[in-house]
């Protein structure tokens, strides 16, 4: 399985590609304005169909994945996360020294 | 020109509490700001989210981050209702002005929603400083981005203002860069304030910012639209609607190395593009070469 988008009905607000675990999709190097999601780099996390505004991404259940680019993608997904969660707990540890720090706030 | 666009390119935008923008605030406003919400840097929708999450009590941390977001919606109504007139100019499809208006009161409901969000928290409009220039078009905006005179890069600051600016002028290009792209981006801003809403509780905030983000799919949806119709055909257009989509991507930072890496390679592209095109209009090499 990999998702796909449709283009006709795509707005390419690019919610998906800046939401994308495995960043497997592009925009500018399409050379249109596209948004094009490459199916060997997709795990079917199914983030992009959820935040999708229009709903214009769905399921391409025919296609079979290479197991290798597949965990090679999994493998990708999961440094993300972890960078995102590092990221989100760096920026929640800041602005509790910083509201700790605020006068008014006492 | 008609005199109207004359008159409107050099009248700066004016607001009763008028335009502070943050880059022109005093000693005393910084002092201020510190005291309540820790310094300037943090005034800014991104980190006053965060400080919602982590002071939910703090009502002050409420109201400026929701002056942050209305000084933006303030600034939209001025760059949208300067279009309206400005492109009647252009050779542009009389549904796009229309559209620049609908866009236009949109930006004023928003505004409105703030306005009545931050008075719910015993806010005032003015009482924080704005975080955008002030006015998109006037020449205000324009002495305000390029700073107060004493900092370093004033020459690069006003250049880039200008170049913008330029670009701004450009139908394509500003739907590219605003309709598609910044109104792109504030559908995560405005899904994210809605849920910061939900989880502190707040049931007014989310509910605002949940019908802001509405009107941004269709604000996208109109730029998308409008691009596709005016580059149709032509490769060359949908190159440069490209091309401002990059730019104001780059511009607007906090890209992860995998997106700003696509866009260094679809600007290294560009490049290629114009070498081919400098080399083939300079046409064959001379015989025997120059005298």
């Amino acid at each position: 399985m990999a998702y796909v988008i449709d283009l006709k009905a795509c707005i390419n607000c690019g919610l998906c590609r800046r939401n994308c675990p495995t960043e497997c999709i592009s925009y500018f190097r399409t050379g249109h304005r596209t948004h094009v999601i490459d199916a060997a780099g997709c795990i079917d996390c199914d983030i992009c169909a959820k935040l999708c505004p229009v709903d214009c991404i769905s399921v391409d259940r025919a296609y079979r994945p290479d197991p290798e680019r597949l965990e090679a993608a999994k493998e990708r997904a999961r440094q993300w996360a972890r960078r995102r969660r590092q990221e989100q707990l760096a920026a929640r540890a800041a602005a509790q020294r910083i509201v700790a720090a605020i006068p008014a706030g006492r | 020109m008609s005199k109207l666009t004359e008159k409107l390119r050099n009248s700066p935008s004016r607001r009763n509490p008028p335009y502070r923008p943050l880059v022109r605030i005093d000693d005393e406003e910084r002092e201020s700001l510190r005291r309540k919400i820790g310094g300037v840097e943090n005034y800014n929708g991104q980190s006053l989210r965060e400080l919602v999450v982590a002071a939910p009590e703090n009502i002050e941390l409420r109201k400026a981050m929701v002056s942050s977001i209305m000084s933006a919606e303030f600034a939209g109504i001025d760059a949208f209702s300067r279009k309206v007139v400005e492109w009647q100019e252009w050779d542009v499809p009389e549904s796009l002005l229309l559209a620049m208006a609908r866009q236009t009161w949109d930006e004023v409901r928003h505004a409105q929603l703030s306005k009545g969000l931050l008075e719910s928290y015993g806010g005032v409009v003015g009482e924080y400083p704005d975080t955008l220039a002030g006015g998109q078009g006037g020449p205000q905006a324009r002495a305000a981005a390029a700073g107060d005179g004493n900092g370093n890069g004033q020459a690069a600051q006003q250049a880039q203002a200008t170049a913008g600016e330029a670009l701004m002028r450009n139908p394509i290009a500003s739907l590219s860069m605003t309709n598609v792209s910044l109104e792109g981006a504030a559908l995560t801003l405005f899904r994210g304030t809605s849920e910061l809403g939900h989880k502190v509780g707040d049931r007014l905030m989310e509910h605002c910012y949940d019908y802001n983000w509405a009107d941004e799919v269709t604000h996208v949806t109109i730029g998308d639209y409008f691009v596709k119709q005016l580059t149709a055909g032509d490769p060359q257009k949908e190159r440069f609607a490209l091309m401002a989509h990059a730019r104001h991507e780059m511009m607007r930072g906090n890209l992860s190395p995998a997106q700003a890496e696509e866009i260094k390679a679809f600007f290294a592209e560009e490049m290629d593009r114009a070498e081919e095109a400098l080399v083939s209009q300079a046409g064959p090499e001379p015989a025997s070469g120059y005298r």
